[in-house]
């Protein structure tokens, strides 16, 4: 085994034909698994789905909508998830958030408290006594409560929150939108959202700006009220207290563990307006009487006229400029396409009305047609974490093969031979990108290249790199101490030095094999079984290939030629 | 032939002379693995790793404002005065009718506490900016360790007759003897009512009396006033305490209030209104949960939720543990008032089971590593490998430790990745080990002579290796945002396993050859 495979490494080294064979191979190898990324057989993406114990919905209703309306959403939400075997217990927090957790805290759930939210928690049995996934219960479930329960209360959106794998972000696509007018911005983003409704793969689409709604303002007339001796205030407190009610005393008490409040109000019968119109409000209004200076009732009616008009929404700025998100999740799928589709579709939709350049990589700048204002779409949430990510690894990278190639050249004193190390242990790339091919092919739902693929591959330069060093050092010392021949040197030292690098190889694959189950680390373990067998393929015949392509001698610093081989014609 | 004894020309070959029969290797190898095992029982554990987070939320309140009003006299220039503050990367306005928010997010690991000072400096300095009318700026910072819960425990009432106020008070009793454990930080309840008395008016009764809602008020404040004791003395000296009492006990006393006087006869409060005991019914806040228990659910129930949160660089498993302890001892107690429990949520736990499953993957890896080399290598020579993977890692444990980590899913990772990459440095020394013992050249060799020499040859490569991985990994520890410090435990873990494993190796596995492996005769040719 050993004797031949030294005789196989020395024929084929010394061989031009399979020299050229293996190199050319090598490097269109290397191109063809390069190029699965921009053709999409591999798939990128952050960090895939995390199978967890528990998952939250997110219930929003129209801003005006009252806890009554949101409950009957929530209610309805609650049966449907009630139908699931695997769930253990169900929380609804009305008009509020559910107790924080960290995709929360970045959600802005703490913050939540009018009538029109809810938040459902949902909490599974033991993952692993559970066959489903959580991201496939989510999936599944996802369109069901959308179908079922939106359409109870118009313009409702319920979200499905998981649990992030990695830190947590706003929402997987967010476009902010940025310009100078609200209208203008309001009217851009809803046509955004109209587009990622239209985007496949995404989900749970909202845009963090509220609905305009009907109101009523109450003007006081100033002359009415000071002839009757009536204040604003005492208006304003009057209906305050009619309405709303107030605590108005307190009362301590050794019992329990609150002061407790007297609180006064209407009664829930005199106070709710038959229907929402100017109408009603009046009449009401009209029954509602208080004191004047003169201890004379007078109707509120009296002093005030009554105007419909419309809900102020909420303005929203980043960095001192005036935006709105649009966001969006992804169902199972990378944020990249989505977003690199619904951004080609904003480009042709949106042509018409707006003159839209290309800034940075994906950002967008509109310019009205008509009204001439410019409008800025930069993306954000988890696709520019993902960009600055993988921005920030392949640095990384960079500075590792930098570092190393460095090292190399300290050690070896040779620019050549270090550059050797380099490419044999840039080709385990090879390995990397087809080893999560072949993964996508054999896994039921899409294997993506993640950030801790790229953490492998990292890693991966070093394995690498250490099993040509060791090669390398040990031809040297052959060729040194024992005087063989380049060509033999390189064939015996292969020889040897498979063997621990098999073992190396083994141990870094058995190890791995249980970080590829993994959700988050399976890219890792991934990168790392399929990018060794590659670096061990790689140090075994491409680098001896090098190695003899390449004057040794001269980069061993050998001042005269160690001896001559019976084979060598020289 | 003299024999000269072999001169080590590398760290690696020195290392083995020195130990090699160093009656201390054996009582530092222990060591090691006990400072291991203890980190280890020791380190806080946790699902997911620290991250430092910093940022706070200015609200300010300007009653009778609309939105735009609010972003031009509030939003806007407190913006302006964070910009100004060092190491913010974004702010966050938002103006709505009657109050603004401005949120300041700083560079992730941004120290919490400088940040938080740094925005209140900063509010403080310029509180006069603020327009007229507007309520006193309140500054929230962000916390993780103590806005997020690590225990929530939701709390229900099987009993019909029981009141909604009640159960809020059971649960708020509860949550006093929950604070008081060690560590725990913050309690928070959510759902649930107060107790509160009602005063609900019919409007119609109003204007049949000719009142109006002013004279209510002003008769139930007039009744309902809490004052201090007063105190006398006799003329002997004698402190007498007297006092007035609130005139309101019961409801009754708010029923028999006199309102008005009618034509001479006075109106009572119960004659316009009803007044209940009841709870506060005007907060529309509140938390239902359902059960599933033999493949039903349970219907929407109301409940009160419990969230408790720990204190920085504590141990989760340790507080929900004794959360867990506290609760059963109230078990009974609850029981009787006819009160249930459900914990929905254990991050400790959570973080153990992640743990745990991981020390256990991290121990199959080494028994399958191990079974391997005894295919390859022979049984003796895997032994001494795997000894070499847990002195390893209880030395990289205790690097953790000390440098003030947390045992979480990323370290654990680091660990699994970096577990292939040490075993190199022991398989390296005992192959060529091997492989000297083994060659028919260095037969009449001396035994720990033939070791250090073995270990001596591979040393410099295997140095320049090791050191070109940790290259790799460094520059990991440069990446930024949030994903940078997740990810963090892996470069600053693997290197140190590294080290530890260079180190174990040329120490260790020479020691351990030497006593363990058996010498061959080279009676006939060896290949």
């Amino acid at each position: 085994m050993f004797a031949k495979f030294e005789q196989a490494v020395l024929t084929g080294i010394q061989s031009q034909k399979q020299r050229k064979f293996i190199l050319i191979g090598t490097v269109v190898g290397l191109i063809l698994s390069i190029m699965m990324i921009p053709t999409e057989l591999v798939l990128a993406k952050m960090l895939p789905g995390k199978n967890n114990d528990t998952f939250n919905i997110y219930v929003k209703l129209p801003q005006g909508s009252s806890i009554e309306q949101t409950t009957s959403v929530t209610n309805c939400v609650a049966s449907i998830v009630q139908k699931e075997k695997e769930v253990t217990d169900l929380e609804v927090f009305l008009g509020m958030g559910s107790p924080l957790d960290f995709a929360g805290l970045i959600k802005g759930s703490q913050f939540k408290n009018s009538e029109n939210v809810a938040e459902l928690v949902v909490n599974l049995t033991k993952k692993h006594e559970r066959e489903e996934p959580s991201y496939m219960m989510v999936q599944r479930l996802r369109p069901v409560v959308v179908k079922s329960c939106e359409p109870i209360v118009k313009n409702s959106d319920i979200s499905f929150v998981e649990p992030p794998a990695g830190p947590p972000t706003l929402a997987a696509i967010v476009a902010e939108i940025y310009g100078k007018d609200a209208d203008g911005i309001r009217v851009l983003a809803q046509k955004v959202e109209t587009i990622f409704k239209k985007t496949q793969g995404l989900v749970d689409i909202d845009t963090m700006e509220d609905t305009i709604y009907d109101t009523f303002d109450i003007k006081v007339n100033p002359e009415k009220a000071a002839r009757s001796g009536v204040s604003i205030k005492q208006i304003n407190d009057i209906m305050y207290l009619a309405f709303e009610g107030m605590d108005i005393a307190v009362k301590n008490s050794p019992k329990y563990n609150d002061q407790i409040p007297v609180f006064l109000s209407l009664s829930n019968d005199s106070k709710r307006f038959t229907t929402k119109d100017l109408d009603a409000v009046q009449a009401k209004l009209s029954s509602l009487k208080l004191m004047n200076k003169f201890g004379m009732m007078v109707p509120v009616t009296e002093l005030v006229s009554i105007q419909p008009t419309k809900s102020h929404p909420i303005i929203m700025s980043k960095d001192l400029h005036e935006m709105t998100n649009v966001m969006a999740e992804t169902d199972m799928v990378s944020q990249v396409y989505p977003l690199i589709d619904a951004r080609a579709q904003i480009l042709k939709e949106l042509a018409n009305d707006y003159e839209i350049t290309k800034t940075g990589l994906f950002d967008l700048e509109f310019k009205d047609k008509k009204s001439g204002n410019i409008y800025e779409l930069k993306w954000d949430g988890e696709m520019k974490v993902t960009l600055d990510t993988f921005r920030d690894l392949g640095g990384a990278f960079i500075a590792a093969l930098i570092l190393i190639f460095l090292l190399m050249v300290v050690y070896y004193k040779s620019y050549t031979l270090s550059g050797i190390i380099l490419v044999g242990s840039f080709l385990s790339i090879i390995g990397v990108i087809l080893g999560h091919w072949v993964m996508d092919i054999f896994t039921t739902d899409t294997f993506f290249l993640t950030a801790t693929s790229l953490i492998g591959f990292i890693a991966l330069i070093g394995i690498s790199s250490r099993n040509s060093l060791l090669l390398i050092d040990f031809t040297k010392s052959l060729m040194h101490d024992k005087g063989m021949h380049k060509a033999e040197a390189i064939a015996y030292a292969t020889a040897t030095r498979a063997k621990p690098i098999f073992l190396t190889a083994t141990a870094i694959i058995l190890a791995s094999t249980l970080l590829a189950g993994d959700a988050v680390f399976g890219g890792l373990g991934v990168s790392l079984i399929f990018g060794t067998i590659a670096a061990v393929i790689a140090s075994l015949i491409v680098v001896p290939i090098l190695l003899y392509n390449a004057d040794l001698e001269r980069h061993f610093h050998f001042h005269e030629k160690q001896a001559v081989s019976i084979t060598d014609p020289l | 032939m003299k024999h000269k004894p072999y001169v080590p020309k590398d760290v690696a070959g020195k290392l083995a002379k020195t130990f090699i029969q160093n009656p201390l290797t054996m009582v530092l190898g222990i060591f090691l693995l006990a400072l291991g095992y203890i980190s280890l029982e020791v380190m806080p554990r946790e699902e997911n790793p620290q991250m430092v987070v910093s940022g706070s939320t200015v609200i300010v309140a300007l009653p009778g404002a609309t939105a735009a009003e609010v972003e031009r006299v509030i939003v806007k220039p407190l913006e302006r005065k964070l910009k100004e503050v060092k190491g913010v990367e974004h702010i966050y306005g938002t103006a709505m009718d009657n109050v603004g928010i401005v949120n300041a997010a700083f560079f992730i690991g941004e120290n919490k506490e400088d940040s938080n000072l740094k925005v209140y400096d900063k509010i403080m300095q310029n509180s006069n900016m603020f327009p007229k009318g507007a309520m006193n700026p309140i500054i929230k910072p962000l916390d993780i360790d103590v806005d997020i819960p690590i225990v929530s425990v939701a709390f229900f009432s099987n009993d019909k007759n029981m009141s909604e106020t009640d159960l809020y008070d059971n649960v708020k009793t509860m949550q006093h003897y929950i604070n008081g454990l060690p560590n725990v930080a913050v309690t928070d309840l959510k759902g649930g009512h107060k107790h509160q008395f009602n005063i609900e008016v019919d409007i119609n009764k109003l204007a049949g009396y000719n009142l109006s809602l002013g004279q209510i008020t002003q008769a139930v404040q007039s009744l309902s006033y809490n004052v201090p004791n007063i105190k006398n003395r006799t003329k002997d000296n004698e402190i007498v305490i007297f006092g007035v009492k609130n005139a309101i006990q019961t409801i009754e006393d708010i029923d028999n209030i006199i309102v008005a006087d009618y034509f001479g006869s006075p109106i009572y409060l119960k004659q316009v209104a009803t007044v209940t005991d009841g709870y506060n019914y005007q907060n529309f806040q509140s938390a239902q949960i359902s059960i599933q228990s033999d493949h039903s659910f349970s219907k929407l129930q109301n409940q009160v939720t419990l969230t408790i949160s720990k204190l920085q660089g504590t141990n989760a498993v340790i507080i929900a543990d004794a959360v867990k302890e506290e609760l059963s001892k109230y078990k009974d107690m609850l029981a009787k008032n006819g009160i249930n429990y459900v914990i929905t949520r254990n991050d400790g736990e959570r973080a153990n089971d992640a743990v745990n499953e991981l020390v256990f993957h991290l121990i199959l890896s080494i028994i399958i590593i191990a079974i391997l080399l005894i295919f390859v290598l022979g049984w003796r020579e895997s032994l001494i490998v795997t000894f070499t993977v847990p002195a390893i890692l209880a030395i990289t444990l205790f690097v953790a430790y000390l440098s003030g980590q947390t045992i979480n899913r990323i370290t654990l990772f680091a660990f699994l990745l970096s577990l292939g990459l040490l075993v190199d440095a022991a398989i390296i020394v005992i192959e060529n080990i091997h492989r000297h013992y083994h060659s028919v050249d260095s037969a009449h060799k001396d035994k720990d002579e033939l070791m250090i020499e073995a270990t001596d040859e591979i040393g410099a490569p295997t140095n320049i290796a090791t050191l070109a991985i940790i290259m790799t990994m460094i520059p990991m520890a440069f990446v930024g945002q949030m994903m940078g410090q997740f990810m963090k435990p892996i470069p600053a873990n693997v290197p140190v396993a590294l080290v530890a494993s260079l180190f174990v190796a040329y120490i260790f596995t020479p020691y351990l050859a030497v006593r363990i492996l058996k010498r061959p005769k080279h009676n006939e040719e060896h290949k």
